[in-house]
C-alpha cells in the first residue's frame, strides 16, 4: 500500500520537496543547564553560531516531512556535513532517520566520531544533506560550529612533491689564484718573441730560394692553405663548429685539387718531365 | 801556451766539426726546415718552463699550446726525413710531393684540434 503511494507520488510529483521541521539543538555541558535553541534550516547560509567545549554534548533533533502532505518522510540519505572553509577539510556523518521522519544526533566531544574532520580555530559549517529517489534533494545550512582544535591531519608522504621544494644552494670551487701580472706578461712576451726572432734570424741566414712561389701553378694552393688558417681565425672570433666543418670540408675539396695541380707541376719540374 | 786537456780539445773540436759539416753539407732547403724545428723546440721549452715555474692555471691552454709544438715538430721531422735525398733508399714509394701533402694535411688537422682545445 505504501509502495503504491510512493510510486504514485513519484509519478505525479517529480519535484516534490522535503522540509525539515521542529529542528532544534541543545548543548549539554557538565556545568550549568542544557541550553536549547530552535533552528530554521534553509539553503541560505545560517548566522547561528554554536560553541561547544571539550566536555560538552551537542544534541540535534529534527523531523523530515513532505511540504505538500505534511507527512513524515524517511529519506534514503540523510547526512551531516562538517566543512572547514579555511583548510578545506570536511567530514560526512550519516544520520539515522526513523520511518516517521524523526531524527536525532548526538555529538559527544569526549568521544568524537571518526567522521569529524581535523579542526583548527576556524568554525565548521554544518549542513544537512537529504536525498531521496522521489523528492528534490535538499542542502540546508544549520549553523557554524566551534569545537576545540584537534591535532592537524597527518601529512601524506608525497605532500612535499606538490609544493615548491627548497632552493638548491650550489657550492663552487674557489677562484684559481693567478700569478702576478708582470710575471705572466714577461713569459707571454718571451714565448711570443724569442722563438719567432730565432726563426726569422735563422731563415735570413739560410736564405733559401722560392723561385716559383707566385707562379699560377703554385699560388692557388698556397692561397687555399692560407684560407684554412683564416677559417681557423674566424672560428676563434665568430663561427660555430658546424659552420667551420662545412666551410672546412668545402675548402678541403678545393685544396685537394689545387694541391694536386701544384705538387704535380713541382714534380714535373723536379723530374724534368715538364710539359 | 799551455796545452788544453786532450778530452776538452776533442769535445770542442767534435762539436765544431759537426757544426762545420752540417753547415757545409746540408742543403739550404733542409736548413730551412731545421730552422723551423728549432723554433718549435724553443717555443715548447718556454711554454713548459712557464707551466712548471709559474702556474698551470689555464691548463687546457698549456696543453693545447704545448701539444701543438710537439705535434708540429713530429710532422716536420717526418717531412724532413722523407724529403732528404740521402734517405731515398728508405722511402721508395713516397715521393717528395706526397710527403709534403701529408705534412700539410696533418698540420691542418692538428691546427683544428688545437684551436678547439684552446677553447
Amino acid at each position: 500500500m505504501k509502495a503504491v503511494l510512493l510510486l504514485l507520488l513519484a509519478a505525479t510529483a517529480q519535484a516534490a520537496k522535503l522540509a525539515v521541521e521542529s529542528a532544534k539543538y541543545s548543548v549539554v555541558s557538565a556545568k550549568g543547564e542544557p541550553t536549547t535553541k530552535s533552528l530554521s534550516p534553509s539553503e541560505r547560509s545560517s548566522s547561528e553560531i554554536v560553541r561547544i567545549g571539550q566536555d560538552d554534548i551537542l544534541k540535534l533533533s529534527f523531523q523530515v516531512v513532505d511540504t505538500t502532505t505534511k507527512q513524515g518522510v524517511q529519506p534514503a540519505q540523510a547526512f551531516l556535513r562538517f566543512y572547514d572553509e579555511q583548510s578545506g577539510e570536511e567530514g560526512i556523518q550519516p544520520i539515522r532517520v526513523a520511518s516517521s521522519g524523526k531524527a536525532k544526533f548526538d555529538l559527544n566531544m569526549a568521544k568524537p566520531p571518526a567522521t569529524l574532520p581535523p579542526t583548527s580555530t576556524a568554525p565548521l559549517k554544518v549542513t544537512l544533506l537529504l536525498g531521496s529517489a522521489s523528492y528534490h534533494p535538499e542542502k540546508l545550512e544549520l549553523f557554524d560550529l566551534y569545537i576545540p582544535a584537534s591535532h592537524p591531519a597527518p601529512v601524506h608522504p608525497d605532500e612535499a612533491d606538490f609544493h615548491v621544494l627548497p632552493e638548491l644552494k650550489h657550492t663552487f670551487n674557489a677562484p684559481p689564484n693567478l700569478p702576478p701580472r708582470a710575471v705572466s706578461a714577461l713569459f707571454a712576451g718571451l714565448v711570443l718573441v724569442v722563438p719567432w726572432a730565432t726563426l726569422l734570424g735563422l731563415w735570413l741566414a739560410v736564405g733559401p730560394q722560392v723561385p716559383r712561389l707566385f707562379s699560377p701553378n703554385i699560388l692557388p694552393f698556397t692561397a687555399s692553405l692560407g684560407a684554412f688558417e683564416y677559417l681557423l681565425y674566424r672560428y676563434w672570433v665568430d663561427l660555430k663548429l658546424g659552420d667551420v666543418i662545412t666551410y672546412g670540408s668545402v675548402l678541403g675539396v678545393i685544396t685537394v685539387f689545387t694541391g694536386r695541380h701544384a705538387l704535380a707541376s713541382i714534380a714535373d719540374k723536379r723530374l724534368g718531365t715538364q710539359k | 801556451m799551455a796545452p788544453k786537456s786532450a778530452s776538452s780539445i776533442k769535445s770542442t773540436s767534435a762539436v765544431q766539426t759537426l757544426f762545420d759539416a752540417y753547415t757545409s753539407q746540408t742543403s739550404s732547403r733542409l736548413k730551412f726546415i731545421d730552422a723551423f724545428l728549432v723554433f718549435l723546440i724553443l717555443s715548447g721549452v718556454l711554454q713548459f718552463s712557464y707551466c712548471v715555474l709559474v702556474t698551470n692555471f689555464p691548463f687546457n691552454a698549456f696543453l693545447g699550446g704545448f701539444s701543438s709544438t710537439v705535434g708540429q715538430f713530429v710532422l716536420t721531422a717526418s717531412l724532413r726525413s722523407q724529403v732528404n735525398p740521402e734517405n731515398k733508399g728508405v722511402y721508395k714509394e713516397v715521393s717528395r710531393e706526397r710527403a709534403f701533402a701529408d705534412f700539410v694535411f696533418g698540420s691542418i688537422v692538428l691546427h683544428f684540434f688545437v684551436y678547439n682545445f684552446l677553447g
